[in-house]
């Protein structure tokens, strides 16, 4: 049973590390005893003495008899009668015997650090409890007559300058009982004590950071109220992402171009927006716009491409999967996966498509007709065209492994 | 062999996943039964039976034809059935998807092109040698024609082996 070790890959075995116990010296966690040993187990079973193996590491030679000096030292802490008992206590023992068994132990239930037990840490060890001599049994709660006589001494007692201060004073040193003073202010208990004092925590953010952050709050609602139009708080409504989060999104206006409507009273121009929408982190949309007022057509755009944003698979949160190609109109492309640190060597439009949904490594080639918004448009359904490989598993039935995965866990 | 003869089972191929067929069949030969065998082997497609004009019956559980079925059996090949034997292949489709992409040929009737062990490796690996497209999507298989028979390019490298290049999966 050795369910402490650790998960080796079969192909380390060479690169194994000599020594088999661990390097770093912990505490034991698990009660079951963990076996560092690669060898298969003999067929009888090994019974030895703890220690036996482990190699001495004191002579008999390092043993010797006390010194006149040593034995002076010695006569100013002990009698003369405990001085005698120590001597013949030293006499009794065999110094061959002393340095067998004075040895570092190898068994498996060994520590895996070195301590004399000296000293009791708190935590560590075990909880620091106030002693059990501080209880006491025999206490009595103080009767209203008694409570009345300190609050007698207290007035009789008052200087002539008194501040409320010497109030909180008095009311914190009243005691409620008679009897041992400790069993009331710090008495024994069985139960465990908390490591940290009253309103300390770990993880508490400071005072100042806390008054930051709140004021930090208010000054958005105020932005907010600000800038919370019709529009918006139907995008809210149907998306369900806060104000905040539409704030972060990476959004960019890549096609602005104006259009005409050819009627029986003229030409009706319009401006027309092409924007895209991400969070740089996976989440792409595309959303077009068109109105008589420019910046109405570029929100109109935006909020219409929050509102399509649309999870892009990504291999490794940096590139794609496979190579693949989009098509509309008469511009196709064809967007490549690429290794670590290439870059994104893609034209301007793809690029900022590609920032929008946080892909760091990317090559395209647009052929045919380089028509900007079909090119985003194409761009768009290449990037939604990608197969997940664990969906080309599951339908043929086949596994397929990331060797990069396997070999490098991804971080190559 | 033919590559005339495959380069229409690639499009028969291609025209029957288009057309969401469950089954189909193509002309029987030993080439096309070994690449149907490879592409069975990869996932791609569901049953390779040899049968003759009309599709063979299906397997009572399953829902297609088996070449191990004990109740109808395989008709044996003979000289009088040769001409007319066909080889009927199961189509898979997954969440509405073609299993069996595009299938290309590489190796054109005109144009044969064959790849070494060293070839082969720089194509496993995504790159291009001897004008041959590198594997570089999620997936996808080229078939090659070798001594030990019809393989994928990935066992071709296992096994160093080179070959005639026959199709492109996607």
């Amino acid at each position: 049973m050795s369910f402490a070790r650790p998960a080796r890959c079969v192909f380390c075995s060479f690169s194994r590390a000599a020594t088999q116990s661990t390097r770093v010296p912990r505490r034991q966690f698990h009660p079951s005893l963990p076996q560092f040993n690669d060898r298969p187990k003999p067929d009888v079973p090994v019974i030895k003495a703890f220690g036996k193996s482990a190699k001495s590491s004191a002579k008999a030679t390092d043993f010797k008899p006390y010194t006149e000096e040593e034995k002076a030292y010695l006569a100013k802490e002990y009698s003369a009668a405990q001085l005698e008992a120590v001597e013949a206590g030293e006499a009794a023992i065999d110094p061959k015997d002393l340095a067998k068994q004075l040895n570092e132990r190898d068994d498996p239930l060994k520590l895996n650090y070195v301590d004399d037990f000296s000293v009791i840490e708190p935590g560590i060890d075990r909880h620091v409890r106030s002693p059990q001599s501080n209880s006491d049994y025999n206490f009595k709660f103080k009767s209203e007559d008694d409570f009345v006589q300190d609050f007698g001494r207290f007035f009789a007692e008052l200087p002539d300058d008194a501040t409320g201060a010497d109030f909180a004073k008095f009311a914190d040193e009243l005691r409620l009982t008679h009897g041992k003073e400790e069993n009331e202010l710090n008495s024994h208990s069985a139960l465990v004590p908390d490591l940290f004092g009253p309103g300390e925590t770990l993880d508490e953010p400071r005072a100042e950071e806390r008054k930051t952050a709140a004021e930090k709050g208010e000054k958005e609602r105020s932005l907010e109220a600000e800038e919370m139009t019709d529009a918006l708080r139907s995008l809210l409504l149907a998306t369900g992402y806060t104000a905040d989060q539409v704030r972060d999104f990476r959004l960019k206006t890549l096609v602005s171009h104006s259009v005409v409507n050819q009627t029986r009273l003229g030409k009706v121009r319009r401006a027309y927006r092409l924007s895209i929408a991400g969070n740089g982190n996976g989440l792409l949309g595309i959303g077009e716009g068109k109105s008589e007022e420019a910046s109405d057509a570029k929100t109109q755009s935006q909020y219409r491409a929050i509102r399509n944003m649309q999870p892009v698979p990504r291999y490794e949160n940096r590139t794609i999967f496979g190579d693949v190609t989009g098509k509309v109109g008469a511009v196709s492309l064809q967007l490549m996966h690429r290794p670590p640190g290439f870059g994104l060597r893609v034209q301007h439009l793809i690029y900022e498509m590609c920032r929008a949904a946080g892909i760091h490594d990317l090559a395209a080639r647009v052929s045919r007709s380089r028509n900007k918004m079909n090119t985003v448009k194409a761009a768009y359904e290449a990037l939604m065209s990608q197969r997940d490989p664990e969906e080309i598993a599951r339908a043929r039935g086949r596994k397929m492994v990331d060797v990069r995965k396997v070999y490098y866990a991804g971080k190559v | 062999m033919s590559l005339v003869n495959l380069a229409a089972v690639c499009s028969h191929l291609n025209n029957a996943t288009k057309a969401r067929l469950g089954l189909t069949s193509i002309p029987n030969s030993n080439l096309h039964l070994k690449l149907c065998q490879a592409l069975q082997n990869s996932g791609y497609i569901s049953s390779v039976v040899r049968g003759g004009p009309t599709p063979p019956p299906m397997h009572p559980i399953l829902g297609y034809p088996t070449a191990n079925d004990e109740i109808e059996g395989v008709e044996p090949i003979t000289r009088d059935n040769v001409a007319s034997r066909r080889l009927w292949l199961g189509l898979k489709y997954w969440q509405n998807e073609s299993v069996l992409g595009k299938v290309q040929m590489v190796s054109k009737p005109t144009r044969r092109i064959n790849l070494n062990v060293e070839e082969l490796r720089r194509v496993v690996r995504g790159h291009e040698a001897n004008h041959v497209d590198g594997l570089r999507s999620p997936g996808e298989s080229l078939y090659l024609s070798t001594d030990r028979g019809v393989l994928e390019a990935r066992e071709c490298v296992e096994k160093k082996l080179g070959g005639l290049v026959l199709c492109r999966v996607l």
